[in-house]
């Protein structure tokens, strides 16, 4: 594993939404999802993990039904509901704007001021 | 809509709890079994990647708690837990929660019933669209404040004014209905003018309303019908429209019939009270001299346009009435007086109502302050729990929230418990409600009386619970744990703090005696009053002589000459009498001006006085007495010199000093000997209801000389047994001289009499009962804190008696405390009372609620009240055992 990233306050939301997004998970799919596509470089603290989802289901930005897991066992899944798209795409355009401009201060050299 | 998906999820959570808190738990124990075996899949030992698996996943029960707190459902879980914890302690103390819970009942209960009479009185709509915007118009002047309209000034107003949509008039005249195979009926009928039912804007149900060319001359003849009488005399005939009715044995079609429950708006001369049954609607036909503005008898109505204001078309109206004074001398001296139609019809009632939400709003903060004081008595005694608590860490708000569950737990008891009283009370109100009392039909216990309650209930509990659990949650762990050994003894801030509730307990029941008491006054007082007149055994019923059969003066006059002659054979009568009026049973402005031989009226003013007509026996029947002269007799009739019965107060004013009878007066200008009257007789006055100022100076033309028709009259019949015995008899009498003419409205003259007092005798009833409940609410709160005071000290009067102390001595010393408080508590509200009681002058008679003999008598209850509070306390005191208290130093 390599040096990990610690994340930041209030990205969590945004990264499960981004998550399920790509297709229905269960509570401990979100969590390997986000480190597969971190490539390993985000560990999620499981602890804040399904508060998180409840809070998001109580938001209605994602709703759950119950199914059978890979190992057929019965779990939980997650999938985006349309309002959680909605959310996704704002708090997406939100980060990359501030990214940019974050980014932007902090390439400016001396000379350009 | 994330708030309605988050409602949804929310009311998820607390219906299938059981579920959700089972998918939970099976959710994390998925995660655990997947992360374990990914990490025995890794070579991790399993009983080791068990533990690893739990450990990164955190505490399972605060991982639920904070699941749970995610979607907002803790503090349920919390209420849950201090409404378990509320009721494990109310359990505790059941006598106390019993008290508390009774007397909030009662008074949350009280407040709803007479908040459902104001509801359905006061604030709801009137049942015709945009309601508000009708209004009433009458002519105002120094002398009268409520006049009738002149039907000629109407025509003026309606095609002049600019601030109503539609003005119409309307004017009381029943017809009697005689062709329908049936016995003659009288139906009550209104006049109107064509534009009356676009005003209320309620449109016949079949057939049309009344047009402009119905109200010429001639044109007239035409009805529309209430749905009432369609289906009862007419069996809902399909046809009915285009039929010909014999109304007051003129043929009249029928062009229209008005659904059912099209209320009438009221009328103030010849009253028809508002929603009372309308039978007939006909048209008012404009006859006679347009000149002639001096006749006053029909009553304005219109609908505002949108956004005028009752004062502006007050003054739109003046504008007219001006201009009209300067053409027509009838017309001087009048201002226009315009007034909401609700509030016309509300207006006597308004007053009384507010100051019975008043009182019961009195009691229901007595009724508070007294669950306080109860529950910081109780506080007390839980100072060493909360304190204990305290200590092990319990944080303030949350102590705070848990009494305040306690106390809101109360009051909703005592809401839901008062909601139960209301729906009972309201009825028993309704019950009760003096006759005549505007809109009974719109009070109903309804939702939004239920919606104040439940609110009440919450402020109530809001309000009693939060000092005393503020209170608690101030307790010094340290000091509650500390004093703790020896039964604690309340701090003084606390002890102090109910002693003030107490006081302020006495102050308002103080308040509310004072009402009580002044109204009790004021009703003795109109009780004692002589009313003018004997109203026991006698009977009355009224006749209405149809036009057309009795157009002159005799044929009218010989009707009833003939059947009372016919009704004074009868065996059991006493006396039978006709007169236009009834003592008590309202008035019409009927004034007649005259001259008087040998005087000249002041200028701008004129004799005038009420006129009337009686039959010889009238004054005997209705027992109002002979001062001075004589009664009518037979011999005053037709071509006999013209008579007058005049009263008491026309005498005094018109003939101060002097003997009126002899003398003369006339109705015509330029007077032949023959037009001059003789006043016979002054009878006594009789005032227009038992708590009128004065009576009004009035005259009585023989029936055999009425100047013109009087086709309606009052039949008075005194018996000398059951008058009611004689109704059949009067019947038989009317139908042997006219087998068309209705027997109406038979009722006997003491109830009418007793209604008069039903009013103040309801307001009576009700403030008396809210004052004994505030007397006693306020003698629970004495007792209980005296009695508490005395537990605390029962160690110090032990020690007393060691000393030497007598029970009296011990005795003295407890009541004194009572009596302390009492007196603070009534200087307190008896000044209230002083600043307050000018609210009740209007409701009083002959007596206000600031008279010292009120004031004495209340302070003297209230003192009687403290005394016997705290006297079983005081017994207690006396019984302080000296050996227990040696002991226990």
């Amino acid at each position: 594993m390599g040096k990990q990233i610690d994340l930041l306050q209030g990205t969590l939301d945004m990264l499960i939404l981004k998550a399920v997004s790509l297709g229905p998970l269960h509570g401990y799919g979100v969590l390997l999802r986000i480190q597969q596509i971190s490539g390993e470089q985000l560990e999620i603290q499981q602890g804040s993990l399904y508060p998180a989802l409840y809070r998001l289901e109580h938001q209605g930005w994602i709703s759950s039904e119950w199914g059978e897991s890979e190992n057929h066992r019965k779990a939980k899944y997650y999938r985006l509901t349309a309002a959680g798209r909605r959310q996704l795409q704002s708090e997406t355009d939100k980060w990359n704007r501030q990214a940019a401009v974050i980014a932007g201060i902090l390439r400016t050299k001396a000379e350009e001021i | 809509m994330s708030g309605l998906a988050r409602l949804c999820s929310w009311g998820q959570w607390v219906v299938q709890r059981r579920q959700l808190e089972s998918d939970m738990d099976a959710e994390l124990r998925f995660h655990l079994q997947q992360s374990a075996e990914d990490l025995v899949r890794a070579g991790v030992p399993e009983a080791e990647a068990i533990r690893r698996a739990r450990l990164a996943l955190g505490g399972i029960e605060s991982q639920k708690d904070a699941m749970r707190n995610s979607v907002g459902i803790r503090w349920w879980d919390d209420l849950w837990m201090d409404l378990r914890f509320a009721l494990r302690m109310l359990g505790k103390g059941p006598a106390f929660t019993v008290v508390i819970i009774l007397t909030l009942g009662l008074s949350i209960g009280a407040n709803s019933a007479i908040f459902s009479v104001i509801d359905g009185v006061l604030l709801k709509p009137l049942p015709y669209p945009q309601a508000e915007r009708i209004a009433r118009v009458f002519y105002r002047s120094g002398e009268y404040a409520k006049f009738p309209m002149n039907p000629w000034d109407f025509l003026d107003f309606r095609a002049q004014n600019r601030s109503f949509e539609s003005f119409a008039m309307y004017t009381h005249a029943d017809v009697q209905l005689s062709n329908t195979g049936s016995d003659p009926l009288k139906l009550s009928a209104f006049r109107v003018s064509s534009g009356y039912f676009r005003v209320l804007r309620v449109q016949p149900a079949r057939g049309r309303e009344f047009d402009f060319s119905e109200e010429r001359p001639g044109n007239g003849n035409v009805v529309i019908l209430s749905d009432r009488i369609w289906r009862s005399q007419f069996g809902a005939a399909a046809d009915i429209l285009g039929r010909k009715l014999i109304l007051d044995s003129q043929p009249y079609t029928v062009v229209g019939v008005m659904p059912a429950g099209v209320d009438h708006p009221g009328n103030s001369y010849n009253s028809v009270a508002y929603g009372d049954t309308v039978d007939a609607w006909t048209p008012f036909t404009f006859e006679g001299d347009a000149n002639n503005r001096g006749s006053h008898y029909v009553e304005g109505i219109g609908r505002l346009k949108s956004g005028v204001t009752v004062a502006q078309a007050t003054g739109d109206l003046n504008g007219i009435m001006t201009a009209l004074a300067s053409q027509h001398e009838g017309d001087k001296g009048w201002t226009i007086y315009t007034v909401p139609l609700l509030q016309e019809i509300v207006g006597s009632v308004h007053k009384m109502l507010l100051v019975l939400l008043g009182a019961v709003g009195l009691v229901l903060l007595i009724a508070c302050v007294n669950a306080a004081n109860l529950l910081l008595a109780r506080s007390a005694a839980r100072q060493k729990e909360v304190a204990v608590r305290a200590a092990l860490g319990a944080w303030r708000s949350r102590l705070v929230r848990q009494m305040l569950a306690e106390s809101l737990l109360i009051s909703s008891l005592g809401g839901a418990l008062g909601a139960l009283l209301a729906i009972g009370g309201v009825r028993v109100l309704v019950s009760m409600l003096p006759p005549g009392f505007p809109r009974t039909d719109a009070i109903h216990v309804n939702g939004f009386v239920f919606a104040c309650t439940a609110l009440v209930a919450v402020a109530t509990g809001l309000f009693f619970g939060l000092v005393p659990a503020v209170q608690a949650s101030r307790t010094d762990p340290g000091q509650g744990l500390h004093e703790g050994g020896r039964g604690s003894s309340g701090s003084a801030a606390q002890t102090k703090l109910r002693a003030a509730l107490v006081v302020g307990e006495i102050g308002l029941a103080c308040l509310l005696l004072v009402g009580a008491a002044a109204m009790f006054r004021s009703l003795v007082n109109l009780l004692r009053l002589d009313p003018g007149f004997q109203p026991q055994h006698v009977l009355t019923a009224e006749i209405a002589l149809p036009n057309e059969n009795y157009k002159s003066t005799e044929k009218t006059a010989a009707f009833y000459q003939t059947l009372l002659s016919n009704l004074n054979t009868l065996p059991d009568v006493h006396a039978a009498g006709a007169g236009t009026d009834l003592p008590w049973t309202g008035y019409d402005e009927n004034l007649g001006g005259f001259t008087i031989e040998g005087k000249t009226p002041l200028p701008h003013e004129e004799f005038h006085a009420r006129y009337h007509t009686a039959s010889p026996d009238y004054f005997r029947a209705v027992g109002i007495p002979l001062l001075r002269g004589r009664f009518f007799d037979g011999q005053d009739s037709k071509g006999k010199p013209r008579v007058l019965i005049i009263n008491d107060v026309m005498a005094r004013l018109y003939w101060p000093g002097e003997d009126p009878v002899g003398k003369r007066i006339t109705f015509n200008d330029n007077p032949k000997d023959s037009d001059w009257f003789h006043v016979v007789g002054v009878v006594g006055d009789v005032k227009d209801a038992p708590g009128s100022k004065g009576a009004e100076p009035a005259f009585w033309w023989p029936v055999l000389q009425q100047p013109f028709p009087f086709p309606d009259m009052t039949i008075a019949l005194r018996a000398d047994s059951d008058p009611m015995l004689l109704t059949e008899a009067l019947r038989a009498k009317v139908r042997e001289l006219d087998p068309c003419l209705a027997v109406a409205h038979v009722r006997l003259l003491d109830r009418i009499a007793e209604e008069q007092f039903s009013t103040p005798r309801f307001a009576l009833f009700l403030i008396g009962l809210f004052a004994a409940l505030a007397l006693l609410l306020a003698a629970i709160g004495i007792y209980g804190v005296i009695s508490y005071s005395v537990s605390q000290r029962m160690h110090e009067f032990g020690t007393r008696v060691a000393l030497g102390a007598s029970p009296g001595n011990l005795l003295k010393m407890v009541m004194k405390e009572g009596v302390l408080l009492a007196m603070i508590g009534v200087t307190i509200g008896l000044g209230c009372a002083l600043v307050l009681g000018g609210v009740l002058d209007n409701l009083l008679f002959g007596v206000s609620a600031r008279d010292p003999l009120t004031l004495m008598a209340v302070a003297a209850i209230a003192f009687v009240t403290a005394t016997l509070a705290s006297l079983p306390s005081a017994r207690r005191a006396t019984t302080a055992d000296p050996m227990t208290s040696l002991r226990a130093e």
